[in-house]
Protein backbone atom coordinates (compact mmCIF):
# COMPACT_ATOMS: atom_id res chain seq x y z
CA UNK A 1 0.00 0.00 0.00
CA UNK A 2 2.80 2.38 1.00
CA UNK A 3 4.74 1.54 -2.16
CA UNK A 4 1.69 2.13 -4.33
CA UNK A 5 1.15 5.51 -2.70
CA UNK A 6 4.82 6.41 -3.23
CA UNK A 7 4.67 5.36 -6.87
CA UNK A 8 1.58 7.52 -7.45
CA UNK A 9 3.29 10.52 -5.83
CA UNK A 10 6.45 9.92 -7.90
CA UNK A 11 4.35 9.73 -11.05
CA UNK A 12 2.61 13.01 -10.20
CA UNK A 13 5.89 14.75 -9.31
CA UNK A 14 7.28 13.51 -12.63
CA UNK A 15 4.28 14.86 -14.52
CA UNK A 16 4.62 18.28 -12.84
CA UNK A 17 8.39 18.37 -13.56
CA UNK A 18 7.72 17.40 -17.17
CA UNK A 19 5.11 20.15 -17.54
CA UNK A 20 7.40 22.75 -15.89
CA UNK A 21 10.28 21.68 -18.12
CA UNK A 22 8.19 21.94 -21.28
CA UNK A 23 6.82 25.34 -20.20
CA UNK A 24 10.33 26.67 -19.45
CA UNK A 25 11.71 25.31 -22.71
CA UNK A 26 8.92 27.07 -24.65
CA UNK A 27 8.97 30.41 -22.83
CA UNK A 28 12.66 31.12 -22.14
CA UNK A 29 14.30 32.26 -25.38
CA UNK A 30 17.59 33.89 -24.44
CA UNK A 31 18.37 31.98 -21.29
CA UNK A 32 21.83 32.08 -19.75
CA UNK A 33 23.71 30.03 -17.20
CA UNK A 34 21.82 27.25 -15.45
CA UNK A 35 18.50 28.22 -17.11
CA UNK A 36 19.84 27.00 -20.47
CA UNK A 37 19.98 23.41 -19.29
CA UNK A 38 17.37 23.40 -16.49
CA UNK A 39 14.24 22.94 -18.69
CA UNK A 40 15.75 19.89 -20.37
CA UNK A 41 16.95 18.47 -17.05
CA UNK A 42 13.36 18.88 -15.76
CA UNK A 43 11.98 17.15 -18.88
CA UNK A 44 14.46 14.27 -18.51
CA UNK A 45 13.92 13.69 -14.78
CA UNK A 46 10.15 14.30 -15.11
CA UNK A 47 9.81 11.75 -17.92
CA UNK A 48 11.79 9.19 -15.95
CA UNK A 49 9.80 9.64 -12.75
CA UNK A 50 6.46 9.74 -14.57
CA UNK A 51 7.27 6.60 -16.56
CA UNK A 52 8.48 4.67 -13.52
CA UNK A 53 5.65 5.83 -11.24
CA UNK A 54 2.84 5.17 -13.70
CA UNK A 55 4.46 1.91 -14.83
CA UNK A 56 4.46 0.70 -11.22
CA UNK A 57 0.84 1.75 -10.64
CA UNK A 58 -0.37 0.05 -13.85
CA UNK A 59 1.65 -3.09 -13.08
CA UNK A 60 0.15 -3.33 -9.59
CA UNK A 61 -3.40 -2.89 -10.81
CA UNK A 62 -2.90 -5.58 -13.50
CA UNK A 63 -1.29 -7.99 -11.00
CA UNK A 64 -4.14 -7.41 -8.56
CA UNK A 65 -6.59 -8.75 -11.16
CA UNK A 66 -4.37 -11.73 -12.01
CA UNK A 67 -3.02 -13.26 -8.77
CA UNK A 68 -1.54 -16.26 -10.63
CA UNK A 69 0.72 -13.90 -12.65
CA UNK A 70 1.60 -12.04 -9.44
CA UNK A 71 2.61 -15.32 -7.77
CA UNK A 72 4.72 -16.32 -10.79
CA UNK A 73 6.40 -12.91 -10.80
CA UNK A 74 7.16 -13.21 -7.08
CA UNK A 75 8.72 -16.65 -7.69
CA UNK A 76 10.84 -15.25 -10.55
CA UNK A 77 12.06 -12.38 -8.35
CA UNK A 78 12.85 -14.59 -5.33
CA UNK A 79 14.32 -17.44 -7.40
CA UNK A 80 17.84 -18.08 -6.08
CA UNK A 81 19.32 -18.78 -9.52
CA UNK A 82 17.88 -15.54 -10.91
CA UNK A 83 19.30 -13.65 -7.92
CA UNK A 84 22.73 -15.22 -8.41
CA UNK A 85 22.67 -14.37 -12.11
CA UNK A 86 21.72 -10.78 -11.28
CA UNK A 87 24.45 -10.47 -8.63
CA UNK A 88 27.11 -11.97 -10.89
CA UNK A 89 26.12 -9.66 -13.75
CA UNK A 90 26.33 -6.65 -11.42
CA UNK A 91 29.75 -7.76 -10.18
CA UNK A 92 31.04 -8.10 -13.77
CA UNK A 93 29.60 -4.70 -14.66
CA UNK A 94 31.34 -3.19 -11.61
CA UNK A 95 34.69 -4.61 -12.75
CA UNK A 96 34.14 -3.14 -16.22
CA UNK A 97 33.08 0.20 -14.73
CA UNK A 98 36.28 0.51 -12.69
CA UNK A 99 38.36 0.21 -15.89
CA UNK A 100 36.07 2.52 -17.89
CA UNK A 101 36.13 5.19 -15.16
CA UNK A 102 39.92 4.88 -14.92
CA UNK A 103 40.38 5.24 -18.69
CA UNK A 104 37.97 8.19 -18.75
CA UNK A 105 39.91 9.98 -15.99
CA UNK A 106 43.21 9.54 -17.84
CA UNK A 107 41.60 10.66 -21.11
CA UNK A 108 40.08 13.77 -19.48
CA UNK A 109 43.40 14.64 -17.84
CA UNK A 110 45.26 14.27 -21.16
CA UNK A 111 42.61 16.36 -22.96
CA UNK A 112 43.24 19.20 -20.48
CA UNK A 113 39.59 19.18 -19.46
CA UNK A 114 38.69 21.61 -16.67
CA UNK A 115 40.31 20.48 -13.40
CA UNK A 116 36.95 20.68 -11.55
CA UNK A 117 35.44 18.11 -13.95
CA UNK A 118 38.42 15.74 -13.56
CA UNK A 119 38.33 16.10 -9.77
CA UNK A 120 34.58 15.40 -9.66
CA UNK A 121 35.16 12.27 -11.71
CA UNK A 122 38.05 11.21 -9.42
CA UNK A 123 35.88 11.71 -6.32
CA UNK A 124 32.99 9.79 -7.90
CA UNK A 125 35.42 6.97 -8.80
CA UNK A 126 36.90 6.90 -5.29
CA UNK A 127 33.40 6.96 -3.76
CA UNK A 128 32.35 3.92 -5.80
CA UNK A 129 35.56 2.03 -4.97
CA UNK A 130 35.21 3.08 -1.30
CA UNK A 131 31.62 1.78 -1.27
CA UNK A 132 32.93 -1.55 -2.51
CA UNK A 133 35.47 -1.71 0.33
CA UNK A 134 32.80 -0.66 2.88
CA UNK A 135 30.35 -3.38 1.82
CA UNK A 136 33.15 -5.95 1.73
CA UNK A 137 34.07 -5.18 5.37
CA UNK A 138 30.38 -5.08 6.38
CA UNK A 139 29.65 -8.43 4.75
CA UNK A 140 32.83 -9.97 6.23
CA UNK A 141 31.39 -9.21 9.68
CA UNK A 142 27.86 -10.34 8.85
CA UNK A 143 28.59 -13.63 7.10
CA UNK B 1 27.74 -31.47 -9.35
CA UNK B 2 25.89 -34.47 -10.77
CA UNK B 3 22.41 -35.27 -9.51
CA UNK B 4 19.48 -37.62 -9.97
CA UNK B 5 16.82 -34.92 -10.06
CA UNK B 6 15.61 -35.61 -13.60
CA UNK B 7 15.52 -39.36 -12.91
CA UNK B 8 13.52 -38.93 -9.69
CA UNK B 9 11.16 -36.42 -11.31
CA UNK B 10 10.45 -38.68 -14.28
CA UNK B 11 10.02 -41.72 -12.01
CA UNK B 12 7.18 -39.88 -10.32
CA UNK B 13 5.71 -38.51 -13.53
CA UNK B 14 6.10 -34.87 -12.57
CA UNK B 15 6.64 -32.10 -15.10
CA UNK B 16 9.36 -29.48 -14.60
CA UNK B 17 6.68 -26.79 -14.22
CA UNK B 18 4.95 -28.73 -11.44
CA UNK B 19 8.20 -29.32 -9.56
CA UNK B 20 9.15 -25.65 -9.96
CA UNK B 21 5.76 -24.56 -8.58
CA UNK B 22 6.04 -26.93 -5.62
CA UNK B 23 9.55 -25.73 -4.77
CA UNK B 24 8.70 -22.09 -5.54
CA UNK B 25 11.52 -21.64 -8.04
CA UNK B 26 11.48 -20.89 -11.75
CA UNK B 27 11.21 -23.67 -14.33
CA UNK B 28 14.60 -22.57 -15.70
CA UNK B 29 16.16 -23.30 -12.31
CA UNK B 30 14.86 -26.87 -12.45
CA UNK B 31 16.26 -27.22 -15.99
CA UNK B 32 19.66 -25.89 -14.93
CA UNK B 33 19.72 -28.16 -11.88
CA UNK B 34 18.92 -31.20 -13.99
CA UNK B 35 21.64 -30.32 -16.50
CA UNK B 36 24.15 -29.89 -13.67
CA UNK B 37 24.85 -26.30 -14.74
CA UNK B 38 23.64 -24.87 -11.43
CA UNK B 39 24.29 -26.12 -7.90
CA UNK B 40 21.47 -25.30 -5.47
CA UNK B 41 21.82 -23.58 -2.13
CA UNK B 42 21.69 -25.88 0.88
CA UNK B 43 18.13 -24.64 1.58
CA UNK B 44 16.91 -25.54 -1.90
CA UNK B 45 18.73 -28.89 -1.70
CA UNK B 46 16.83 -29.65 1.54
CA UNK B 47 13.54 -28.56 -0.04
CA UNK B 48 14.14 -30.89 -3.00
CA UNK B 49 15.10 -33.78 -0.70
CA UNK B 50 12.01 -33.18 1.45
CA UNK B 51 9.77 -33.00 -1.62
CA UNK B 52 10.99 -36.39 -2.91
CA UNK B 53 11.20 -37.79 0.63
CA UNK B 54 14.83 -38.87 0.26
CA UNK B 55 18.15 -37.67 1.68
CA UNK B 56 20.24 -35.00 -0.04
CA UNK B 57 22.96 -37.58 -0.74
CA UNK B 58 20.44 -39.69 -2.65
CA UNK B 59 19.86 -36.82 -5.08
CA UNK B 60 23.15 -34.94 -5.27
CA UNK B 61 26.33 -36.87 -6.00
CA UNK B 62 29.44 -35.33 -4.52
CA UNK B 63 32.62 -36.11 -6.41
CA UNK B 64 35.95 -34.61 -5.40
CA UNK B 65 37.52 -32.82 -8.35
CA UNK B 66 40.57 -34.56 -9.79
CA UNK B 67 43.64 -32.32 -9.59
Amino acid sequence: MKKRWLQSVLGLVGLVLLAVGLYLAKTTDAAEGIMRALPYVCIGIGSGLFGQGMGGVIERSVLKKHPEIAKQKEIEVKDERNQEISNRAKAKAYDVMVFVFGALMVAFALMNVDLAVVLMLVFAYLFVVGSGVYYRIKLEKEL
Amino acid sequence: MKNRLEELRKQRGIRQEELAAALEVSRQTIGSLENGRYNPSILLAFKIAKYFDVTIEEIFIYEEELL
